[in-house]
Order: C-alpha cells, then sequence, then structure tokens
C-alpha cells in the first residue's frame, strides 16, 4: 500500500497524549480542521461526527478544487450538494471504496468510512503541503508558464435547438468569442510587461538581495502604501503559524498513522477494493459536473463492466487465431537469413536518429510549468544557476505552438476534405472551400 | 488601454475632430451630476484610452490625421489647437498635394502602396509610444476616393501588422441622392474590403443623422458640421467611460475590446448600427425632464420597427410570437417591418441609471433563434451623465437595420456595372471586372445572411 510507503520514518512522541496532539496540529495546519474529539467518535463509527466530517472534507476539496475549475456562485450550500460534490471529487481522484459511494447523501451514518477517505486524501493529495502552497505569501513578481497540454479541456455546455441540434452559427459565434478574448488577454499581458518593466528599470539597485536588482510590484506597492504592509505582517504571521503547526504534524504523523492502522482494524470487511475497475480516469471525469457523475456513474459502470467482458472475449478468440496461424506459417518458411553487421548498424544508427528526434520533441516539454519568479536582467549579466531566461521557454513555447499548428492545419485539411466529399452527394451546390480563419 | 483613432480623408478628419472635442467639452462639463472626485475619475478613464500626456499638460489626442490634400488637415490642426481643451499631436499627420478625385481605385491602388510605408511608420510610431493598445478606430467615407479608397488599404495593412488588435471602421454612409455619380461602386468596393480585414463596421447614414438634424435639433441651414456634429455625440455616448459592471464603481478598461466581444464575435455578421435618445437643441433640454422608463421603451420600439430616430415610430410592429417563424423575417425583397437582432449593447448614463430596467431588451423574440438573451445582450450603465443630458441612453445593435440601404446600393451598383459605365476608370488603376465582381458576391452574401437570421 501506497500509504505505507508515506510514512515518515524517525523519533516521535508516542506518549499517551500523543494522538490528540497530532490532531491537533493538523487541525491548525489544515483550514477548518476538526477536534480530535471527532476522530475518536468517527473510530467507533458514531454518527455524531458525520456532519463535521462530511463539512470538514467538502470545505478543503472545495478550497483546492475553486481555483480555476468552479466559479464561486455554483458553491452547493445544502448538505446533499456537498456530499455529491464530496463524493464526486473523491472519484475523480480515482478513491476505491465502495462502502464510501454507498454512503446515505443525508449524512446520517458513516463517520468511519468518511474518516478513512480524509485519512486517504491526505496521504494521497499531501492536504497539508497544498494547503501550504495557497497560503503562500508572494512577494516576488509572478509569471505563470503553460501549455495548451496542461490545460484542462473543459467541455462547453451548448444549449441544444428544439431538435437536439446545434445551429452551427452558434458555433461559429462561441469561436469568434473566444477569438477576441483571446486578443483582449494578449494586449493586457503585453500591457503588463510594459508596466513591469518600466517598475524593474526605475528600481533597479533599490533591492537588499544582489542577485534579484530591482524592487517587485508587491514591494513597490509597500513603498507606496506603508499601511499595506500591516496586513502583509498579517498574511505573513498566519503563514508562519501555518508552518509551525505543519512541522509539528510531520514531526508526530507516525502516530496518527498506527492510530489509522487500528482503525482499520476495527473495520470487518473493510479492506480497500483494489480490483482496476474501480478507478477512473480524472482527466475524463473532472471535465464533467457533479451531479452528472453520480447520476450517470452507475450506468457508465455497468456498461464498461459489459464491454470489458466482450472484449476479453474477443481478445481471446482473436489471439487464439493467431496463435493457429503463426504456428501454421513458421513451419511452412524457411529460416529468415542472419542480417548482417553493416545492415545492423544502419538499423541501428536509423533507430538512434528517429530516438533523437523524438527526444528534441519531447523537450520541448521541459520547460518549468506553474507559477514562476520573474527577474529583469540586461541582456549579458551574469545568470544564477537554476534560473531559466524567458528567452528559451518563449523558443520552447514557440516550437510548441508550431506543432500544435500543423496538427490543426492536417485537422482542418481533413475536415475540408471531407466536406468536399459530403458536398459532392448535393446536387446542384457549388463548393467553396473556406479560408483558413485568422486568429 | 489605448485606441488609436486614424481620421482618413476629408469626411474623417472632420467627424475625427469633433469626436475629440465633444468627448473634451464633455469632461470639462460641470453638469455631469456627479461628485468632483469621481468625476475625475471618469477624466481619467476617458484619458487613458484617447489621449496622451504632455508637458504642456493639455490632452492630446491618440489619432492620426491622413489626407491626400493638405486643406483639411491644416484647418483640424488649427481648430484644435485654438480650442484650448486638447490638441493634436505635433507629427502625427500625413498628407500629400494631390487628392484621390472620388475614385476609390486611386486610393486603393496608387496612394496606397506608393505612402504605405510613411503611414505605416507613422502609426507604429504613434503605437511604441502607448503601455497598451486596444486597437484602432478608423473613421472615413465610404463613398469617396482617399477615405474608402486608401483606407479599405490601410485596414487590410493593419490587420496584418496588428493581428492581436481589435478594427473598428465608422463609415459614413452617403447620401442616397449623393453628388458623386460613382458612389454606389465606390460603397461597394469600400464595403467587400473592409469586410475581409476589419472587426466591425459602424455605419454613420448620412441621410438618417440629416434628419436628426432637421426634425429633432430644429436646424435650419444643415452644415457638415451639424451632421458631423451629431455623429460625434453619438460615438461619444458609447465610448465614455462606463462602469465595468453593474455592482462596481471601476470604470471598464477596455471598451472598444468590449463592444467587439458583445457584439461581433461571428465574422459573417459585421455591421453595426446606432441609436440615441434623447436628441434635441441644447437650450431646450433645462426645460425637458426625462424618466428611463420612457426612454427604454422608445428606444426599444425603435430597434424593432428599424426607427432611426425618436420621431415617427411605427408603434404597430411588435415581436413575432415565440415559436412561430416571422412572415417578415424570411423574405429578402419584402418590406421588412421587424428587424431582428444578433446581438445588442445598451449604453445608460446619467441620474438614477441603476433603477432603469431594461427588460425589454432581454426577449427572446428580439433575437435570432440561435443566440439566448444572455449571449446576445449586454448592458453598460454609468451615472456620470453625458453632454448635458441629465439622462441618456445609446444602443449599439447589430441587427438587420441595414439591410435595405445595402440592397439598394448593390442594385444600384448592378445596373451601372452591367451596362459597364465608369468601370474603365478602376480597370486603369488595376481594379479589374472580376475584382467587382467579387465585391457583389460578398455583398450578397452579407445581405444573404442578415435576411436568414
Amino acid at each position: 500500500m501506497g500509504r505505507l510507503g508515506r510514512r515518515p520514518r524517525g523519533e516521535t512522541g508516542t506518549g499517551p497524549g500523543a494522538l490528540p496532539k497530532a490532531i491537533a496540529a493538523l487541525s491548525r495546519a489544515l483550514p477548518g480542521g476538526p477536534s480530535p474529539e471527532t476522530f475518536r467518535r468517527a473510530k467507533f463509527d458514531l454518527p455524531e461526527a458525520v456532519a463535521e466530517l462530511w463539512s470538514l472534507l467538502f470545505s478543503l476539496l472545495w478550497l483546492i478544487h475553486q481555483e480555476d475549475k468552479v466559479s464561486p456562485r455554483d458553491l452547493p450550500d445544502a448538505l446533499e450538494g456537498q456530499i455529491r460534490f464530496v463524493k464526486w471529487v473523491l472519484r475523480c481522484h480515482g478513491y476505491g471504496r465502495q462502502h464510501f459511494y454507498q454512503l446515505p447523501e443525508v449524512g446520517s451514518h458513516g463517520s468511519c468510512e468518511l474518516l478513512l477517505a480524509f485519512s486517504w486524501l491526505l496521504a494521497y493529495l499531501s492536504l497539508p503541503e497544498q494547503f501550504l502552497f495557497l497560503r503562500c505569501v508572494h512577494q516576488g513578481d509572478g509569471v505563470w508558464i503553460s501549455s495548451c497540454k496542461d490545460l484542462a479541456r473543459c467541455p462547453v455546455p451548448l444549449a441544444l435547438g428544439p431538435k437536439g441540434r446545434v445551429d452551427i452559427r452558434y458555433i461559429q459565434w462561441l469561436l469568434g468569442k473566444l477569438r477576441f478574448h483571446w486578443r483582449n488577454l494578449y494586449e493586457s499581458q503585453q500591457e503588463q510587461c510594459t508596466l513591469l518593466n518600466k517598475i524593474h528599470l526605475y528600481t533597479r539597485g533599490c533591492h537588499p538581495d544582489q542577485s534579484i536588482g530591482h524592487l517587485s510590484v508587491p514591494e513597490t506597492e509597500i513603498l507606496r502604501f506603508p499601511e499595506s504592509s500591516k496586513q502583509l505582517l498579517q498574511e505573513l504571521e498566519s503563514e508562519n503559524s501555518c508552518l509551525e503547526a505543519f512541522l509539528e504534524w510531520k514531526h508526530m504523523e507516525l502516530v496518527y498513522w498506527q492510530w489509522m492502522d487500528t482503525v482499520l482494524d476495527t473495520r470487518p470487511g473493510g479492506m480497500p477494493n483494489t480490483s482496476k475497475q474501480d478507478v477512473f480516469l480524472p482527466e475524463i471525469l473532472q471535465n464533467y459536473s457533479p451531479k452528472y457523475v453520480t447520476r450517470e456513474m452507475d450506468r457508465v459502470q455497468k456498461n464498461l463492466e459489459a464491454l470489458r467482458e466482450r472484449l476479453q472475449e474477443v481478445v481471446n478468440q482473436q489471439r487464439a487465431a493467431w496463435h493457429m496461424k503463426v504456428s501454421k506459417c513458421s513451419q511452412r518458411l524457411p529460416r529468415p537469413p542472419e542480417l548482417s553487421t553493416a545492415k545492423r548498424k544502419e538499423i541501428q544508427e536509423a533507430v538512434g536518429y528517429e530516438l533523437t528526434t523524438l527526444d528534441q520533441d519531447c523537450g520541448v516539454k521541459r520547460h518549468p510549468c506553474g507559477l514562476q519568479r520573474l527577474v529583469f536582467r540586461k541582456a549579458r549579466e551574469p545568470n544564477n544557476s537554476g534560473a531559466q531566461s524567458v528567452t528559451k521557454i518563449i523558443q520552447l513555447l514557440k516550437r510548441e505552438e508550431a506543432s500544435l499548428e500543423r496538427t490543426l492545419r492536417r485537422l482542418q485539411e481533413e475536415c475540408q476534405q471531407e466536406l468536399a466529399i459530403l458536398a459532392h452527394g448535393l446536387e446542384g451546390v457549388i463548393w467553396i472551400p473556406p479560408p483558413y480563419p485568422r486568429r | 488601454m489605448s485606441v488609436v483613432t486614424v481620421q482618413l480623408g476629408q469626411c474623417g478628419n472632420q467627424i475625427g475632430y469633433e469626436v475629440f472635442d465633444t468627448m473634451c467639452r464633455d469632461l470639462h462639463n460641470t453638469q455631469g451630476f456627479c461628485s468632483k472626485r469621481e468625476n475625475e475619475i471618469y477624466q481619467a478613464s476617458c484619458k487613458e484610452h484617447f489621449f496622451n500626456e504632455d508637458k504642456s499638460e493639455v490632452p492630446v489626442a491618440r489619432a492620426l490625421l491622413i489626407d491626400m490634400e493638405p486643406k483639411v488637415i491644416s484647418q483640424t490642426l488649427l481648430k484644435a489647437a485654438h480650442s484650448g481643451r486638447w490638441k493634436y499631436g505635433q507629427h502625427s499627420h500625413f498628407c500629400q498635394r494631390q487628392g484621390s478625385g472620388n475614385n476609390w481605385a486611386y486610393g486603393y491602388s496608387v496612394h496606397g502602396p506608393k505612402h504605405e510605408e510613411s503611414i505605416m511608420n507613422l502609426i507604429q510610431r504613434e503605437v511604441e509610444e502607448y503601455d497598451s493598445l486596444s486597437g484602432f478606430s478608423i473613421i472615413m467615407s465610404m463613398a469617396g476616393g482617399t477615405g474608402s479608397g486608401l483606407g479599405a488599404f490601410l485596414t487590410q495593412n493593419l490587420r496584418d501588422a496588428y493581428p492581436n488588435s481589435f478594427i473598428m471602421n465608422q463609415v459614413i454612409w452617403p447620401y442616397g441622392t449623393g453628388e458623386v455619380i460613382v458612389q454606389n461602386y465606390n460603397s461597394v468596393l469600400t464595403l467587400s474590403h473592409l469586410y475581409r480585414s476589419s472587426d466591425a463596421l459602424l455605419v454613420h447614414e448620412n441621410d438618417v443623422v440629416h434628419k436628426i438634424c432637421a426634425k429633432l435639433m430644429n436646424i435650419k441651414q444643415i452644415s457638415f458640421r451639424d451632421v458631423n456634429q451629431v455623429i460625434a455625440h453619438q460615438l461619444g455616448s458609447v465610448f465614455q467611460p462606463t462602469y465595468s459592471s453593474e455592482d462596481s464603481f471601476q470604470y471598464r478598461r477596455n471598451p472598444l475590446g468590449d463592444l467587439m466581444t458583445a457584439l461581433v464575435p461571428h465574422p459573417e455578421f459585421k455591421m453595426l448600427g446606432l441609436r440615441n435618445i434623447p436628441q434635441m437643441p441644447e437650450n431646450s433640454l433645462a426645460y425637458t425632464t426625462f424618466a428611463w422608463a420612457g426612454l427604454l421603451k422608445h428606444l426599444r420600439q425603435m430597434l424593432i420597427s428599424n426607427a432611426k430616430m425618436e420621431e415617427g415610430i411605427d408603434w404597430q410592429v411588435r415581436p413575432p410570437l415565440s415559436g412561430l417563424p416571422a412572415l417578415e423575417k424570411v423574405s429578402p425583397n419584402k418590406e421588412l417591418r421587424f428587424n431582428t437582432s444578433i446581438a445588442n449593447l445598451l449604453i445608460l448614463r446619467g441620474k438614477d441609471v441603476h433603477s432603469a430596467d431594461t427588460g425589454g431588451f432581454k426577449d427572446p423574440a428580439l433575437y435570432t433563434s440561435w443566440l439566448q438573451p444572455s449571449d446576445a445582450f449586454c448592458e453598460w450603465r454609468t451615472h456620470r451623465a453625458f453632454n448635458k443630458y441629465e439622462k441618456s441612453a445609446a444602443l449599439v445593435s447589430n441587427s438587420q437595420f441595414l439591410l435595405k440601404p445595402l440592397d439598394t446600393i448593390v442594385g444600384k451598383a448592378w445596373n451601372m456595372f452591367a451596362s459597364k459605365a465608369y468601370v474603365h476608370q478602376y480597370t486603369k488603376f488595376g481594379i479589374e471586372e472580376e475584382d467587382f465582381l467579387d465585391s457583389f458576391t460578398v455583398l450578397e452574401q452579407i445581405v444573404a445572411s442578415y435576411c436568414n437570421l
């Protein structure tokens, strides 16, 4: 089990009061953490702890997921909606205990299952670390580096017409809107770059850290509005106390996991379900709304199972047929001649070449992703190790863009050919292929 | 974010001047019905979009003046400098000695390529001075030579040089009984070329504005200046600052981009029209009061009955019952009665603006079947009054309103083209018959697209 592998080894306090202390530290490291008493109740599956644990799970997962996936107005306020959301997110992450998903949506019982789910999240998602990152106070100028491949592919909910069809003009409208939003984004990024550059040039030599050399926007803000430093101080203090709690938790984590082992022991027949069909592909599920998922899940699961069985059957049949064919052929054929050394070398070279080009293509992926600190440097100024030049990253991203554009062209050509074939079938229709759209 | 105004030809330069002057007069207007502090933020937001700061503290318009004759440009520069409120940049104009003689082909094929480099350099120098660029607003006539021919050429060049900027063309539609014999040819060529490279064509019909001057503004001897001032007022009421959202008091940063995103995302539908309410002589303003409900009721009826001004609205026109296809909607040749919209943007300014109920514009029956009002309708508000009107509303609409004038122009041009009249004047400068045919095809397609909403 992966969980065991995550246990930190080393000295831990194992006195009688160690467990409540560990849980208290964890509570402080997480927003809205529950009391040790709730955990104790949950171990014995008492219904009193249910509501608190559901709301704990909900608030944690909501905080992690609200950033980019759900808009705030979708916030479910009823307990039922919250429970559905928690189940959905856990499914997305591949949590496999059937007992958990069978818990009633009125929140009447199942505190022990909830405790198990919470602990699984703790280990699997590294919850305390995630919240440390979320609360981190940034003082530098950040730049997000990401490429299309990192973006979640979100389906656009299309309003269907009366016959269940979408008017193509509506899709063109949405595409146009996207294009305009993209322009807006581009222009505001350009503006931000210009303004950052102005600040960086103006504050050159003001930063105490020689390797940075200029002030960032938040630092400049503090200089302009000294009263805002109070708020910064508060934020830093809160981050600090979080860090302390986190350290304490890390120190005592083992006690918690040992206790969790005893919780697992008290669950008869509650061994985690490890068979493969329970694990769903998170990237597929994240694109759907929780409502949809819980409603459709059972049906999809049944379909999948039936499909899998049929597939297995077909595979077995095919395999047997192939074996027959191959054995017949090998009896008939003479042994293939040995490859000459020259030929082998040639093949090896070709493979080597293919591998290097493949490597280069993969190299595109190797740029850093996520939030990075942006520091301004004049050309030819020495660069300390570890820092990446933005120009280089832009080059990589441009290559990626070019490859995506090639794919797009190819797909467009394919579509055009397909459309042309379809149009040939219509009498009296002249087919004028559309020009490639500008960005 | 900055908007660069490009004033082209006689018409573009004269209207451009009036637009900046109207904006500046509005900024200095003390009857804004808002606090001093609020007024300052309003001024700052307007200046951020349309003016540069200068050492002399007189705002400098973010505009470029381009004409092939020097006369109008020097007049315009002088008038702005004399106003004392604002001025043009010192090096922001380009002119030559010889005009285009109302020949579109001359502007497009001779003046365009010849001066391409100088004009594009001028624009680039201007743009480089800004921290940000939202896009271009190009003011030009549709039927002349320089504004229309060179304008079409320049728009194409701007599109290539600034693929991520918005381009809006303010197109002045000629009088139906215009004095230029080839105005329909010029119009067909201008519209078809702009449709390929511009993002939106905001159309100002001379006939309509003339009627507004006569009927609403009570002007007896209507001059070009009067017409231009009405257009400037209409443009100002759209592009002066508005709040970015209903519950915020922050002004929107990118009015041009927001307008485009709301109205013209579909590349087949780029024709925009503009209606205003109320409009009246300045000296009557003091004796009139307005209620939002009345203003919006009129404006809505103006929209659906395709009336261009308050007076003479046909109150019989009603939206078609939802679910039933409106007969008026499908037939291109029949007199259009109900004006179907693709998208509308309503801009409200003035006292008690937050109490104005815009529900009448959110009726799905007003819009084409493939868009919901939530996609198709947008509203901007600010309680800072505009240009001495205590309350005022402007409606920018992407709708069927231009079908008839467009059809007329295409029809007249086609009749001339069929008898090959004056075509040699165009082929002489490289605009072949095939180019004409292409242009007719483009416009027929636009008419068909708007008919089948």
